[in-house]
């Protein structure tokens, strides 16, 4: 007998007795932040410990052989089946048209319950196709101001929405402003303004929110990066936010500014493409 | 000599259902121990702990997506705006005393679950153990892995914070992209455009109760195949294709195996109380308009995330349509993974030709392709999962990341074949090498006072290792079929050769007598 196992056993038991104990004076005590998960993991570890020792102590290390019964089917089995078969289809399988009407009569079932189903979800009707943006909505900070067309800093993002739907997700745009000198000419044909451009800001890639924005200022050049921190995927927002890296294959559609009477930035139109990640329709 | 309580017990319903011999049998029924057989117990146990601890969570959890003022105990985030499901996580892990550790120990209880579920699937894959009959099984272990992933990614979801509603914002992103019904499935599944209201309540129950009752009616079935069909077991002396060589049920084999299941809840609770883990009031509720960078998902999910990133910006275009790569990335990937799983006995058998049964296990060096496929699979997902935290792999090294994930992408090509190349060489060399034959109980070593090394046996005791015969006193036949291996040797009778002095551990198994079948 393995005296070792059998002291091992009665001491991890007895620590399992201790750990119980423990977890219950730290619930009553409050110490509810490590104690009461200390003292469980004691009791539960001290119980199979204990458990594990015990059949040591018992040595039952043992080797018994046992013969395995045999899993194919025999011959006289798969005949006697064959046999059930086909005494099914004499009897049940006989009426033709009864068999017909009851396998129609399931089917009918299953396409019932379709519409259910389809309650699920409605139907798309363009609704990917469209945001809260439209000629004159004014660009809104999450707290609701509007922004003026003379007042930003340069190369500082900014979240903002349509006016009066902030938080609208389909509709989140970046606000960036950057020395009008560094932006491409396409990038000022599509609607930058002084210096300000907006793009939506969900990733073309999978959706997510483009959120971070860094220069590079190391020469020969600066480098200017909108980067999508799920995925690592990159634009260029000097260049109409063309994709620069990462796994994301078109660019952030640029949303076309405009000054408004009272000198805040406002959008000329909704985006011109479908905002975030492609789908089958929207070729 | 009186009746036990329990022995009482037990035989009022053995006498109501007719199952005296029955139960007799199934305590008499032999299991073959070998450590690379504790993973499945290990996942079946933290399916266990999974299900004790979730239900006490369900108790407190609310699956709603209201918006409701946080006005909770954590002071930073007192007065924002946050769904009622992410509340009453952030009330379950404040307000509730103990809440938090149970919840902890929810979380890593479904990290080790998977990845006991994949250990053990390695073992499997690695020693041949899917091949017929047990192919049958492995089709119910996958599905049950494919499950298990279900399980975490909802359970995941749930809480409604910053982090994971970025994945189901991807989720939803990767179901748009499915050609031709893209659109209307995801609408189906989130009840209308992203972001929606209904998500979080439809996980719920998907996550309490569909995916749970699929999880318990394909573990009964799989432990019952197990049951049914034996265990396989390594070759060894006295193991054929027609026994198996172990530890009977009771008490051996339970007693271990119980001990195993508190260990595992154990060391999770150790976890769950030590190991901060998903702390989502550091992420914050979710938030359409924000993302976190350095977002990794649960390590399960790594291989996708990874697949994303690595996927190279290729959109394809069919006529009017078009097919984001996200798809690729996304279904096809994950579609690959999967239907490969699914297809491993039915490629083995068509590749080998090999339709027999087989009970005894292969070494992974014997089967050197079998082995060199599998190193190389992992060798691939080990990339994919590298990717999806490439960003942190670019800030460790100072590297960019886009080199890294040109690095990453390159290796994902070439890696594997050099792996499998590696592996078959390994393997043909290691089997070529003349090793010690397997044997069935572990040789003490003794070092002598002169420096050198011996077993403290004498020869009669260790011959039968070198024989390939049974050890003295620690076989027993528990059957009639004994012509197979011969009759059973009992301690007392001695043997050629044998001072007399071999029955000194030897453990008289007295159940010759019950036959098995």
């Amino acid at each position: 007998m393995n005296q070792r196992a059998f002291i091992a056993a009665n001491v991890a038991f007895a620590t399992a007795v201790v750990g119980g104990i423990t977890a219950a004076w730290g619930y009553w005590n409050g110490r509810t932040d490590h104690v009461l998960g200390i003292g469980l993991a004691v009791a539960l570890g001290g119980i199979g410990f204990g458990l594990v020792s015990w059949a040591k102590y018992l040595d039952l290390d043992e080797h018994v052989v046992q013969q395995r019964e045999p899993l194919q089917t025999t011959p006289a089995e798969r005949e006697d089946f064959a046999e059930e078969v086909e005494m099914t289809s004499a009897t049940v399988g006989r009426r033709r048209v009864l068999t017909a009407l009851f396998a129609g009569s399931m089917g009918a079932l299953v396409v019932g319950f379709v519409g259910p189903i389809g309650s699920l979800g409605p139907k798309p009707r363009g609704e990917l196709n469209r945001t809260g943006w439209g000629p004159g909505t004014r660009l809104v900070t999450t707290e609701g101001e509007p922004i003026a067309v003379d007042e930003g800093t340069f190369d500082q993002l900014a979240t903002v929405f349509p006016e009066g739907e902030v938080g609208r997700d389909d509709s989140q745009v970046v606000l960036l402003r950057m020395q009008p000198d560094v932006l491409s000419e396409r990038t000022i044909e599509r609607g930058a303004i002084d210096g300000w451009v907006a793009y939506s800001k969900i990733c073309t890639h999978a959706g997510c929110s483009v959120g971070l924005f860094g220069i590079d200022n190391r020469p020969p050049e600066v480098v200017r990066q909108l980067v999508c921190p799920c995925h690592q995927s990159a634009f260029d927002p000097t260049d109409s936010a063309r994709p620069v890296g990462g796994p994301a294959p078109r660019s952030l559609p640029q949303l076309a500014l405009e000054v408004d009477a009272d000198g805040f930035l406002v959008a000329r139109d909704d985006f011109d493409r479908p905002v975030g990640p492609i789908t089958w329709d929207q070729a | 000599m009186a009746r036990g309580l329990v022995e009482r017990y037990v035989d009022s319903v053995a006498g109501r259902t007719g199952g005296g011999t029955w139960l007799t049998k199934n305590l008499r029924k032999v299991f073959p121990s070998h450590f690379s057989f504790l993973w499945g117990e290990l996942a079946l146990y933290s399916f266990v702990v999974l299900v004790a601890t979730g239900t006490y969570l369900t108790f407190f959890f609310e699956g709603s997506q209201e918006q409701v003022i946080y006005d909770g105990s954590y002071a930073p985030l007192r007065g924002e705006e946050v769904s009622a499901a992410y509340e009453s996580v952030m009330r379950l892990s404040y307000e509730v005393k103990g809440g938090l550790f149970i919840r902890q120990m929810h979380h890593w209880a479904a990290l080790v679950f998977v990845a006991a579920i994949a250990l053990h699937m390695a073992r499997v894959f690695f020693t041949g153990a899917f091949r017929r009959p047990r192919d049958l099984n492995w089709y119910v272990g996958v599905t049950l892995l494919i499950l298990a992933l279900g399980a975490g990614f909802t359970g995941y979801s749930l809480p409604d914070d910053l982090l994971s509603g970025t994945g189901l914002r991807i989720t939803n992103a990767i179901i748009l992209s499915i050609p031709l019904i893209g659109e209307r499935l995801a609408f189906l599944v989130f009840g209308g455009e992203w972001p929606g209201t209904d998500i979080i309540g439809r996980l719920y129950p998907v996550h309490i109760l569909l995916i749970p009752l699929l999880i318990f009616g394909l573990l009964g079935l799989h432990l019952a195949l197990v049951w049914r069909q034996k265990h396989t077991q390594f070759p060894g002396p006295g193991r054929t294709e027609h026994n198996v060589v172990g530890e009977r049920v009771w008490p051996s084999f339970a007693m271990k195996s119980i001990g195993l299941m508190f260990l595992t809840a154990g060391v999770i609770a150790a976890m769950g109380a030590v190991f901060e883990i998903n702390p989502v009031w550091l992420y914050g509720p979710y938030d359409s308009g924000a993302a976190t960078s350095l977002a990794q998902p649960d390590w399960y999910i790594g291989f996708l995330e990874g697949s994303l990133r690595l996927m190279p910006p290729w959109e394809t275009r069919i006529g009017g349509f078009v097919i984001n790569n996200i798809f690729y990335a996304g279904v096809l990937v994950a579609g690959v993974i999967f239907g490969g799983l699914y297809a491993v006995p039915i490629i083995e058998r068509w590749l080998t030709g090999d339709d027999g049964e087989h009970h005894l296990l292969d070494r992974p060096r014997d089967a050197p392709y079998r082995t060199a496929f599998g190193a190389a699979s992992i060798t691939g997902m080990t990339i994919l999962f590298v990717g999806g935290a490439q960003d942190l792999v670019a800030r460790t090294f100072d590297m960019s990341v886009g080199h890294v994930t040109s690095i990453l992408q390159v290796l994902f090509l070439v890696a594997p074949p050099i792996a499998f190349y590696v592996t078959v060489r390994t393997c043909r060399a290691l089997s070529a090498r003349p090793g010690p034959e397997r044997t069935e109980r572990r040789v003490p070593v003794e070092r002598a006072a002169d420096g050198g090394y011996g077993v403290p046996y004498d020869d009669a005791d260790i011959d039968w290792m070198v024989e390939g015969g049974a050890a003295p006193g620690h076989f027993d036949e528990i059957t009639e079929h004994a012509a197979v291996r011969g009759p059973h040797r009992h301690a007392s009778t001695p043997r050629p050769g044998s001072d007399g002095d071999g029955d000194s551990g030897a453990t008289a198994v007295d159940a010759g007598a019950e036959a098995e079948s």
